[in-house]
Formats: structure tokens, C-alpha cells, sequence
């Protein structure tokens, strides 16, 4: 322990904490930056991190919405669907008078992405009498319902077959395709996470902690609720759209299906949202990375025996396909988070880096006068 | 003949219920009378018993005005929503205007209504706190109307209001499926109402077995706030454990005994619920506990999460340990099998026209009694009382030597019981897989929401009412080919339509 | 430092979590194996929201078949033997993850050829994979007609991928098309007036139903369709309505998989609706496996089924091996696709064998172009290929018929006992197959 003290102060005399994290968050840019061109890696490593940047985004804008603003919507996924399907479908049929043809992929995307935010904004607007439980309860029945109608009018999603979108990129070269898809994803990824970040620091960002902590005295305060309520809910909706839109049109994956809406894909990105960190977009983001890579190294557990040691059958390695219990590891490993590192297994690090408690000031003191917490909880489930 | 009747129809009940709007407050019954009914409920009365039986209804009513109960109204306006549907299917051109202002009229008042009315309150100041609800009704079923209505004062919106006017919405989507087509198996005269019969005990019956799922849901919220993500898993989980029960217990007896013994699936139940409610209760003690004690920030997030996490740490487990495969037990009860030729079916039973599959009607049952017994509990036993306590006000129970925290894990100890003894009562009834609480599950919030959360009754109602909608829907769709894949998704529109209109249900706790 | 303690605690967890190094497990024998191993990939779905349980069963016939032939000396290529590994990448029955699934197998584990894929959803998503990078390919289970055809985007706007055809890909499952034609045959030779489809709304229940139902109406019988979702448990309020209908309709045909069609079948037997004198029930390929089937329809006797695959009483040995060493792991007989997957290992192995090579890519798809190999479901060969001077097109054949076996087996098969093992049913039709002398077994009689 002493010695870590030690570090820490040499730390802080040197180059400082702060400065130390900015170092290392340069760095693993650069690196990230620096991936698709290392050569002794393979194509199926950059697939890796292109479904990694998109759940990561999908996860650091539920964080947004769900650590932040303290709206807990499971409809995450089915913006993103509305914006892929959206995309799909204008660029085969056209839109009233724009025909199929006239619509490029890029315009598609952007359709996609407009709509969900039209139709995040009618939800939003729905959603603002509703808390907790219940809003819960509204956005996992309305992708539900999103989720049945694509299933079942085949005719025109595709059903289950999936719906292709037009393609966003048309590189012949299987190596230089997948780079361009690599950086086309990171770019989003950052640029979708300057923009949240942006959100959250702006004044905008500290009324959304406001209405979370306490919706009332926040109005009471004058911040017009109604409106940041309706607007981190499009900004984020519009964000999963334009995620989907582009991650679907062959730069991820070739296809939709409506099984990627289901209740499951949603609680996945739930869980990396909270291994990673809520209240934290960074910490969110990474969350995905960090769950996504332990759910694929633990497909199958081999663990070699020391000293050269074997068992009877001659066998030297323990091996273990874990199956579901994948799943179920993944699950405790959540619930654990949630029960005793609230702020996700990354939030020491980041704490330490930046030197101070991440959690706003406001909310501390907010949190610190409630102490008869427990006495009001029924007023907080209202 | 018919145009008589029709015309009788469509000018005399009408003109009746107006008369009786009119006339049943003013001169039916006492001042005494008058004050328990109450003035609304008069009204009502007066526009259902003179619409559906003329002056005979409003004869009896003035006669009897005990008579007046929510039940003899409700019964009265499925009547008059009779009356008219035997109109309209009477009508031989249905024209396309009407039609048309069926389609777009209905849910354009709605919008229009839910936009203005609480507007205009808010300005004036006014409570709006029902102006929602009954605007959005009323723009649905009576147009335009509703701005009449209720522009000057908003009502105290009662439930009788709420039959009313959902009546009203429901007798227009009949309406519809009339004039869209008239060989509908649900319009067309003459079997229509066998049909719709044996459609709505199909309902009854599995709605009461949804029931008692979403009662433990229900439970669980009254007592602690907090819904339940992992309820469809513990269902789930209760069907196994009574799969195993019975598979080990029977070979453990036969073995012992030395002859082929099966136990009965009927012994399942208890044994999946005792397992279940330990389960929970450790649950709560280790993971919501701290969140009853201020540990924890945001507390009714972290019981989303919490106990999402529980559900998908136990559908994994599930899956891990039992596999894939479907599973099932025995019957309840082993009537007679199939004979040919096929009079000789025996496997159900038969009221009149209405067919009901025998194992389905025996888990109906079951699911009565135990919600009928958890009412009793909740009522007459000690502990049941302290439990009802806690939910309507913890600190005061507290002060009375109640334990707040035993009355939490106690309450999500039965709720997850509940849950798993209709997984129980389900399994011989359902093939069983791990993933079998997902659908069942989303069904329990629809009911509960419906019935207001934290309300037993309501949760009961509620199944009834998802129940019969969904057979309704399936049976009644236009088209054919869709109405059972769109099953979920009638119980799903209904629940969001409640969440926007009345967040509190049909017998919630008002909010404050 | 307050923060400290719980640094050190995620460190620790996050280390420990990343413990997963890789390794092999090696088997016994008599052989000499070279120090190469020959890896095959097996795409399957081992987790949700795919078919778990068919990808169980898809992921232990490949071991088994792996088992089998290191057992015999593994691959044996111009006098070396290699051991064969057979790695299954978890395609979770999403197109996205088969895709990334795929790459996986074949970029890092570097596989030297594929098999295995139940969704088509999956399969229509990996050609392209497969096909970029050269692998060859048998396809065990996807029905999809477009799987094993040319050109397959099915996107219009969008210029095809592959524009010199598609040359890795085979398949030795049946197209959808072929299985809903002996169905109909076999109903349109019985004389039914008018049939009820009952029809799972996903890749394989649409386009099998959409098949089923122009073949009817081609014929003169009046169909109408029902859609159900996959996970629905109760049937009762749409089979009231069938019910309801003035008339029974003569059959009813339950195109739905897994444990919705069990469901559904038990529902339909406990209602009166089917089977009955009046209506036929014909249900579809899992209810041959009859453990399960028995288990969760008690009162499906009487029920037809299509079979998919090799009829029990023409079991060859290894058929006969293999669903014993089934029935020991699952206690039910061997699935079709299990079969197929099993067989598909041994096809790869057989064609690498003859051409001399594991990583020769174009050898191989020479090799099993020419295929004639006898396996647990019977003769494989592939009529159309580049061995093949015409394409499908030449001789009217529909565009799937291209690296596609012809023959697997399609029949109708019928239980006239409660608990009947599907080893005793009666096989009815094509004629050619039939065990028991009669087209349909009348519901109250036995054969």
C-alpha cells in the first residue's frame, strides 16, 4: 500500500494525474487509429471492433440517456431499428415523390436518422408524464410492438429473412473495404461521443442531472423540463438511428433482422451501459468493448495445466465450453456491478486519474442531505 | 320489418337515453338515495337503462334505484353495445362515409381532444388532472361532442365514466369490423354470438390464469415500489422446479415402493412456490435490502436493474442446467382419452355451445383459489395485515412494531412464489422451455398496469380483461391470416393507451 | 487513498475475467498424426436468440464425427494422417454474429473448410464470407431456396457480389421448395378439398407456406393461411376460429418449429379440431423426434409429418451408429440436420482426401463436386457445378438446384400409436417409401 502511495505521489508531482489520463486516453487513440494498418492482424479483429464502436456507441448514448437524464427507456433498440428499417426501405421504395432510385445510401442514412428522431420526439412527448417503472415498462412494450409489426408484415420488411440496405461503401478490395469501414465507424464513434459529452457538459447536461435528482425543484428553479426532457430523448434517438442506419448498411453487418430488436439485445446493451459505468459515456463505451471481448473469450475456457502436467487421457489443458453459462457468469458479473460498484467496474480508474470524484458536486450534496433516504423512496417511485 | 326495427333503434334509444339523462336524477328515488348513488351515477344510468331497454330500463331503475350497481350499468351497456351492432349489421349498404368517419374521426377527436381540453384547464387554472384521460376517451367515442362536454368544468372521472366511454370506443371498433366486412365470423348473424361466447370464455379462462402471475407483480409493488424484472424467469423457474419434483419424486417413490408410481403435478405447485419463495427472499435480503436501507441512490432504477439482472442470471442457469429441449409433466387429471369416432371426445368441458379444454379449466381454478386465499391472507391474518399496512404507509406501520424490512422480503418472498406457482400450474398445460417467461411476463405488466398497479382486484380484472382482448383480437382481426400473429400486440397497444390515459389503472391508488 | 481499495479490486476482477488463454486438447490412438491439424468450422446456433436446440445437436455431430474419423486415423492425405478438429463458432441465429462468426473461423482459426448453418438468415449472410475468402463450404440445414443459388442479393438496387457465381458453396440440406412439394403432393393425391396453414412467421415457415400454398391453389384446393409468432404458447382463440368455420377443413398444416408447434399440435388434438375422420394434421419434421414429440403432444396420434432426411427403415450402419450414439447423449433419435452435419464432416474430409490437399481451396470444391460417397443419409452427389457443362437454367431446373445434392430424402410419415418411436411409424407417401401399404392411416384404425 505504501508503495502505491509513493507512486501515486510521484504521480502527482511529475506529470500529474490528469495529464497522465489524457496521456493514456491519447494513446489508446492513436493506437485504435494506428489498428487496421497492422498487418500481422486479421480482417476478422477490425469486424471485431467495427460491432465493438457501433455497441459502443449504442451503450454511451443509453448512458446518456438513462445515467444522466434519468430516462430508463428500453426503446434504445428499436430507434436504431427505426433508422436502419427506415434507411432499408426508403432507398428500395422511394419516398413520396422522391423515387428509388433518386435516393442515394447517404440520403437514405439520413431519412433514417431524421425519422427517428420524429418519431423519438413523439415518444419523448408521450413519455413525460411517465417515470421509473413505468416509462420502463411503456418503451419495452413500444419496442415490442415495433419489433412485431417488422416480423410480421413481411411482405414489406423481409420478416426474419432481414432487409439489406444499400450499401454505404462500394470498395471492390475485401483488405481496403474493411479498413475504410474501420475508420468510417471509429469517426462515428468519436463524433457521436464528442457530441454527447458536449451535451452533458453544456448547461444543458446540468439541468439533466437537475430533473434527474429532483424533477420538481428543478422546475421549481425554472429549468423548462418539458423541453430538455423531449430533447436529450430526440438527440439520443436520432444518435441510435444514425448508428444503424450506417452500422446496417454493409459496414457491420448486410442486414437487419427484427430478432436484433428483441428484449435480450436490448438488456445486452443495458448491461454494458452498466459494467462499464452509467453515469459515464466514456465508461459506457468502453463497457461495451470490455463485455463484448469477456463474452467471446469465455466461449471456451482452456486452462493448461502446470509443469507440464497431464491427466490420465493424456490430456494437459482443463477445457471448459461454458454455453449458457456464459450468459449467466455475464449476468452475476452485472448484478454485482449494479450491488457494489454502482458506477461500473472502470469508475476507480477514472476517479483516479482525474483526481476527483466524477460524480457532479451538485449531486453529491444533493445525495448527502437525503438521509432519510429510505423514507422516501415511495415518493421517488411515484 | 327490419327497417321498423331499425328505425325503432336508431331513433327511439337514443331519444330515450337522452329522456332518461333528464328525467332518472331528477325524480328516481329519495334524497337519500340520490346522495349515496351519487348524481353522475344517475345520469349514467339514465342514458344506459334508457338506451338499451327504453322505458322499461328506466321503470326499473326508477323503481329500484339499489338497482343502479356498476354491475346492472355494465351489463346494461353490453346490451345496448348488442342493440346497435344487431343495427348496424342490419344496415345492408353500409355507405363509406360513415365508415371513413369511423377510421380517421375517432382517433383524430382523440388527439385533438387530449391536445386542447387539459390546455385549456391549465390556463384557467383549473384541476386537469382527469381532463386527459377523458378527453382522449371522449374524443374517440363521441367526437366533437366531448368539447361540449366538457369545455366549462372537468368531470370527477369516475370508473363509471371510464365503462362509458370505453364502451362507447369498443362499440365503434365493432362497428368497424361490421362495415369492413360483414362475413366476419364476429358479425356474422347467425352464429356471431356463440362465437363471441366461446371467444370470451377462451379469454376468461386463460386471463384468470394470467392472473395470478401478475397478482404476485402487483403484490411486490404495493409493499415495496418497486416492479419486478424478473418475474417471467421465476415463472419459468417454478415450472422446472415442479418438472423435477415430479420427475425425481415419482422415480424416488417407484423405487422405494418397487411399483410404477407418478405423483400428481397438483403437488408441484407447493413444492415450486416453497423453493421460489426462498429463493426470493434471499434475493431481497441480499440485493434490496441495502436499497430500503439509503445505501443506494436512485433507488427505483436500481430495482430495475437489480432485479433484471436476477432474471437473466436465472433464464441462463435455466438453460445451462435443464437444455433446450421442451419439457412437460402430466395431467391434473386423466380424463378419458381421444376415442374415434369423434363423439367421443371427452378431453373438455362443454357448456351450451362453449367448449373448454379440461387441464385449462382446472389450472383456472387453481389460479382462483390461490388469489382468492392470498386475499384472505391479506386480510384476516396478522401478518396479512401488517403487509397491507406497509404498503399504504411505511412509517406509520413501522410505528405500530411492524418491521418494515421483514414485511419487504416477506412481499417479494410471496410475489415470486406466486409467480412460480403458476409456472407450476402452467407446465402440464404448456410445453416448457427456458425462455418461456419472456412472452408471459410482458403480458403480467400489461395486466397490472391495467388493473393498477398494486391493487390485487385489479390485477385480476386486469388478466380477465387481456385475456378476452387478446381471444377477441385473435378471433376477430380482419384478416385472418394476421390475427394471431398481432395476439401480443392487441395486449401491448392497450397497455400503452392506459400508460398515456390513466397511468394509475382501473383500481390504482390515485396519484398525490 | 479512499479510491485505492477498490482500484486494486477491479484490477483484480478485470484481470482475472481476461484469463482466458487458448489451447488443444489432444486424443489417444494408434496412429501417427502429422503435427498439423486439419480444423474445419461448424457454424451453429449454440445460444438465443437462435435455435439452441438445434444447434446442440448440429455442434455435437460435428465432434462426433471428428471423434469418428481421428479415431480411424484421421485425414489421411498422401500418406500422412492428420487429426481434424471441428471448431463450432456460435452463429446465435443472427446474421451479424454468423457473419462475424464466420470471419472468426476462418481468419483467426484459420479453418480450412465450413460446415453446419440452420438459420438461412445466417447463410444468405455468410456465403458472401465464405466466398471472399475462398473457403469451401457445406451448408447442413438452411432451406432458404436463394442459399447454394446464384446471384444472392435479394436487394435490388445494390450491384451482385459475385459476379462470376457463386463456387464454394454446396448444400446438401433440401431446398424449401423441395420439401413443400412431396406435403402437397402427398395431400393433393389424397384429394383434400381445402387446407388451413398454419405458418410461423420467420424465414422458414414464410417462403415454405408461400411454396405449399401456390402448389395448393395449383391443384384446386382453397388454402387460407394463418401467421403465428414464434414463442406463442396459447392457440386456443385462432383455433376456435377455424373451428367456427361452417365447415372442417380437410388438413391442416402446421409449418412452425420447436416448441410453439408442439404447442399448437396438442391444442389442436385437445380442442377436436385435428386429427380427426374429417381433418388430417399434418404437423412437420420435429415431431420425428418422438421422445419430445410424446412428451409435449400426448394427444397427437394420428398426426402426419414430413420427415426431412433418411427414413428409418432404409438406416443404413453408420445411421444406425450414429442415432444410437444420439440417443445415448439426448434420449431421442438423431434430427435430421444432426445427420446432415455429421455427414457434411465426412464430405469434407472425403473430398480433401481425393484432392490431395486441405488448403487447396479450388481442388477440394473440384473433389466434392465429384462426390460419391455413401454416408448415414444416403448417396451424396451434386448434379450441376463446374463438372456439370449446363447450368440449372439449361435444363429448366430452378436456380437452387446449383451445388445442391438432389436427393435428400422428403416423405411423409404417420403415428397410428400413442408413443409411437418414429422407428415404428408408418412412412405413407411417396409410394415408393411406403412401409405400411397405405397412403393415410385413418384416424381409430391401424395399418
Amino acid at each position: 500500500m505504501a508503495l502505491f502511495q509513493r507512486f501515486e505521489a510521484a504521480i502527482d508531482a511529475g506529470i500529474g494525474r490528469r495529464r497522465l489520463g489524457y496521456a493514456l486516453l491519447a494513446l489508446i487513440i492513436v493506437y485504435l487509429l494506428w489498428f487496421p494498418n497492422d498487418t500481422s492482424q486479421s480482417n476478422y479483429a477490425k469486424t471485431v471492433f467495427i460491432s465493438g464502436f457501433f455497441y459502443a456507441i449504442m451503450a454511451s448514448s443509453w448512458a446518456l440517456l438513462a445515467g444522466i437524464a434519468g430516462q430508463f427507456s428500453f426503446g434504445h433498440m428499436a430507434f436504431m431499428g427505426i433508422g436502419a428499417y427506415v434507411a432499408g426501405l426508403v432507398a428500395r421504395d422511394g419516398l413520396a415523390f422522391l423515387t428509388a432510385e433518386s435516393i442515394s445510401s447517404v440520403g437514405a442514412i439520413v431519412i433514417g436518422t431524421v425519422v427517428a428522431g420524429l418519431v423519438g420526439l413523439v415518444i419523448g412527448m408521450l413519455l413525460l408524464r411517465l417515470r421509473a417503472a413505468y416509462l420502463a415498462l411503456f418503451t419495452i412494450a413500444f419496442s415490442e410492438l415495433f419489433r412485431i409489426v417488422m416480423l410480421t408484415e413481411y411482405d414489406y420488411t423481409g420478416g426474419s429473412n432481414g432487409l439489406s440496405l444499400r450499401p454505404l461503401l462500394q470498395i471492390a478490395d475485401v483488405e481496403t473495404a474493411r479498413q475504410v469501414e474501420y475508420y468510417l465507424m471509429f469517426a462515428l464513434l468519436i463524433v457521436c461521443l464528442l457530441a454527447m459529452y458536449w451535451v452533458a457538459n453544456s448547461q444543458v447536461g446540468l439541468f439533466l442531472r437537475a430533473m434527474r435528482e429532483d424533477e420538481d425543484a428543478a422546475s421549481a428553479l425554472g429549468v423548462n423540463v418539458v423541453r430538455y426532457k423531449i430533447l436529450v430523448f430526440v438527440f439520443t434517438s436520432m444518435i441510435v438511428g444514425l448508428a444503424g442506419a450506417i452500422f446496417y448498411s454493409d459496414i457491420g453487418s448486410e442486414r437487419i433482422i427484427p430478432e436484433q430488436l428483441e428484449v435480450l439485445q436490448m438488456s445486452l446493451i443495458i448491461a454494458y451501459a452498466v459494467i462499464g459505468g452509467m453515469e459515464s459515456l466514456i465508461g459506457a463505451a468502453a463497457g461495451a468493448f470490455i463485455s463484448r471481448y469477456l463474452l467471446e473469450a469465455t466461449r471456451e475456457v482452456v486452462i493448461t495445466y502446470p509443469f507440464g502436467l497431464t491427466t490420465a487421457d493424456g490430456s494437459n489443458a482443463f477445457v471448459w465450453e461454458p454455453g449458457a453459462w456464459r450468459y449467466a457468469l455475464f449476468g452475476f458479473v452485472m448484478v454485482l456491478t449494479l450491488r457494489f460498484m454502482r458506477n461500473g467496474l472502470l469508475y476507480p480508474f477514472i476517479t483516479w486519474f482525474s483526481g476527483r470524484d466524477l460524480v457532479m458536486k451538485e449531486t453529491v450534496a444533493k445525495r448527502e442531505s437525503d438521509e432519510d433516504h429510505a423514507a422516501r423512496q415511495g415518493a421517488d417511485d411515484e | 320489418m327490419t327497417d321498423a326495427f331499425t328505425t325503432w333503434l336508431l331513433l327511439a334509444g337514443p331519444l330515450w337515453a337522452v329522456f332518461g339523462l333528464w328525467a332518472l336524477p331528477r325524480f328516481a328515488g329519495s334524497r337519500k338515495v340520490k346522495d349515496e348513488t351519487g348524481l353522475a351515477r344517475l345520469q349514467v344510468a339514465g342514458v344506459v337503462g334508457g338506451f338499451a331497454l327504453g322505458p322499461v330500463g328506466l321503470g326499473i331503475f326508477y323503481l329500484q334505484p339499489r338497482w343502479i350497481t356498476r354491475a346492472s350499468l355494465t351489463v346494461g351497456l353490453l346490451l345496448a353495445v348488442f342493440i346497435s351492432s344487431q343495427v348496424l349489421v342490419r344496415i345492408e349498404d353500409p355507405n363509406l362515409p360513415s365508415a371513413l368517419w369511423l377510421i380517421l374521426a375517432g382517433p383524430l377527436w382523440s388527439v385533438i381532444a387530449a391536445y386542447f381540453i387539459p390546455r385549456r384547464y391549465r390556463e384557467a387554472e383549473a384541476d386537469d388532472q382527469n381532463a386527459l384521460t377523458a378527453a382522449a376517451l371522449g374524443g374517440f367515442a363521441i367526437g366533437p361532442l366531448i368539447f361540449g362536454l366538457l369545455w366549462q368544468h372537468t368531470p370527477k372521472i369516475s370508473r363509471d365514466w371510464i365503462i362509458v366511454l370505453g364502451s362507447l370506443g369498443a362499440w365503434q371498433i365493432y362497428t368497424l369490423f361490421a362495415l369492413h366486412n360483414a362475413d366476419n365470423l364476429c358479425v356474422a348473424a347467425p352464429y356471431h354470438i356463440t362465437y363471441l361466447a366461446q371467444q370470451t370464455a377462451n379469454g376468461v379462462v386463460i386471463g384468470c390464469i394470467y392472473s395470478l402471475m401478475a397478482v404476485g407483480l402487483t403484490l411486490i409493488y404495493s409493499v415495496q415500489g418497486i416492479v419486478s424484472f424478473a418475474h417471467g424467469q421465476l415463472y419459468m423457474v417454478g415450472g422446472y422446479f415442479s418438472f423435477y419434483f415430479l420427475l425425481h419424486g415419482s422415480n424416488l417413490l417407484s423405487e422405494l415402493t418397487g411399483t410404477e408410481i407418478s405423483i400428481n403435478p397438483l403437488w408441484g405447485i407447493p413444492v415450486a412456490g416453497i423453493i421460489v419463495f426462498l429463493m426470493g427472499a434471499l434475493f431481497e435480503r441480499a440485493f434490496l435490502k441495502p436499497m430500503h436501507e439509503g445505501l443506494i441512490e436512485r433507488v427505483s432504477e436500481y430495482a430495475i436493474l437489480i432485479t433484471f439482472g436476477f432474471g437473466f442470471v436465472i433464464e441462463y442457469t435455466t438453460l445451462a442446467i435443464a437444455g433446450p429441449f421442451p419439457q412437460r409433466t402430466d395431467r391434473f387429471i386423466e380424463i378419458r382419452r381421444f376415442t374415434f369416432p369423434r363423439t367421443q371426445i371427452t378431453d373438455q368441458f362443454t357448456f351450451g355451445p362453449i367448449n373448454i379444454i379440461g387441464d385449462r379449466a382446472f389450472a383456472m381454478v387453481i389460479g382462483i383459489l390461490l388469489i382468492f386465499a392470498l386475499l384472505y391472507f391479506l386480510q384476516r391474518s396478522w401478518t396479512g395485515r401488517a403487509l397491507r399496512a406497509t404498503s399504504q404507509d411505511r412509517q406509520a406501520a413501522a410505528v405500530t412494531g411492524i418491521n418494515p424490512t421483514n414485511m419487504n422480503t416477506l412481499s417479494f418472498g410471496l410475489g415470486s412464489m406466486l409467480a412460480a406457482m403458476s409456472g407450476a400450474a402452467l407446465i402440464p398445460i404448456f410445453a416448457w422451455v427456458p425462455w418461456v417467461g419472456a412472452e408471459m411476463v410482458g403480458r403480467s405488466y400489461v395486466i397490472v398496469v391495467l388493473g393498477g398497479l398494486g391493487s390485487v382486484p385489479g390485477a385480476l380484472v386486469g388478466g380477465i380483461i387481456v385475456g378476452i382482448v387478446e381471444a377477441l383480437g385473435a378471433g376477430c382481426h380482419p384478416d385472418p391470416s394476421r390475427g394471431a400473429a398481432y395476439k401480443e400486440a392487441f395486449a401491448l397497444v392497450i397497455f400503452a393507451l392506459v400508460l398515456l390515459l390513466k397511468p394509475t389503472g382501473l383500481f390504482g391508488r390515485e396519484q398525490t | 487513498m479512499k479510491h485505492s481499495k477498490a482500484l486494486f479490486v477491479s484490477i483484480a476482477l478485470v484481470a482475472l475475467l481476461a484469463l482466458a488463454p487458448m489451447g488443444l486438447v489432444s486424443a489417444d490412438g494408434h496412429c501417427e498424426f502429422d503435427d498439423y491439424t486439419i480444423k474445419l468450422g461448424g457454424l451453429a446456433p449454440m445460444s438465443a436468440p437462435g435455435a439452441v436446440a438445434g444447434g446442440v445437436a448440429m455442434d455435437w455431430a460435428f465432434k462426433q464425427a471428428a471423434a469418428d474419423i481421428n479415431a480411424d486415423c484421421g485425414v489421411q492425405i498422401d500418406g500422412v494422417n492428420y487429426m481434424l478438429e471441428v471448431i463450432t463458432g456460435d452463429s446465435e441465429g443472427s446474421p451479424e454474429r454468423g457473419q462475424a462468426v464466420a470471419e472468426r473461423l476462418i481468419l483467426e482459426d484459420e479453418v480450412d473448410g465450413m460446415v453446419g448453418v440452420y438459420h438461412s438468415a445466417v447463410g444468405l449472410a455468410t456465403m458472401g464470407i465464405m466466398e471472399e475468402n475462398g473457403i469451401p463450404t457445406i451448408f447442413s440445414e438452411p432451406w432458404n431456396d436463394n442459399v447454394s443459388a446464384n446471384g444472392i442479393r435479394e436487394f435490388d438496387g445494390a450491384p451482385p457480389r459475385f459476379d462470376d457465381g457463386i463456387d464454394h458453396i454446396f448444400r446438401i440440406s433440401p431446398a424449401s421448395s423441395m420439401v413443400g412439394s412431396v406435403v402437397t403432393d402427398w395431400l393433393i393425391a389424397l384429394g383434400v378439398e381445402d387446407v388451413v396453414l398454419i405458418v410461423e412467421n420467420t424465414d422458414y415457415g414464410q417462403p415454405a407456406a408461400a411454396d405449399e400454398q401456390a402448389r395448393l391453389e395449383a391443384a384446386g384446393v382453397a388454402v387460407s393461411q394463418i401467421d403465428v409468432e414464434l414463442g406463442t404458447e396459447d392457440f386456443v382463440p385462432i383455433l376456435s376460429r377455424i373451428q367456427a368455420s361452417a365447415e372442417p377443413p380437410d388438413a391442416i398444416r402446421i409449418v412452425v418449429t420447436g416448441e410453439t408447434s408442439f404447442n399448437l399440435t396438442q391444442q389442436m388434438a385437445e380442442l377436436g379440431i385435428a386429427p380427426t375422420p374429417d381433418t388430417i394434421c399434418v404437423t412437420n419434421q420435429i415431431a420425428f423426434q418422438h421422445v419430445q414429440y410424446w412428451a409435449t403432444v400426448p394427444d397427437g396420434n394420428y398426426c402426419a409429418f414430413n420427415r426431412v432426411g433418411i427414413i428409418p427403415s432404409l438406416f443404413n450402419d453408420t445411421a444406425i451408429e450414429l442415432n444410437a450414439a444420439y440417443e445415448m447423449e439426448f434420449g431421442d433419435i438423431v434430427p435430421s440436420f444432426g445427420m446432415a452435419s455429421y455427414d457434411a464432416v465426412f464430405m469434407m474430409v472425403d473430398a480433401m482426401e481425393r484432392a490431395g490437399s486441405y488448403s487447396d481451396a479450388a481442388a477440394i470444391v473440384e473433389a466434392i463436386e465429384a462426390s460419391d460417397i455413401l454416408l448415414s443419409q444416403g448417396r451424396y452427389y451434386f448434379t450441376y457445378g463446374a463438372h456439370n457443362e449446363s447450368m440449372p437454367a439449361d435444363d429448366s431446373m430452378p436456380d437452387f438446384m446449383w451445388h445442391q445434392w438432389p436427393d435428400p430424402i422428403v416423405t411423409v410419415m404417420q403415428y397410428f400409436e400413442q408413443g409411437q418411436s418414429s422407428l415404428d411409424a408408418a412412412v405413407v407417401y411417396p409410394e415408393v417409401y411406403q412401409t405400411h401399404g397405405t397412403a393415410y392411416v385413418v384416424p381409430g384404425t391401424s395399418p
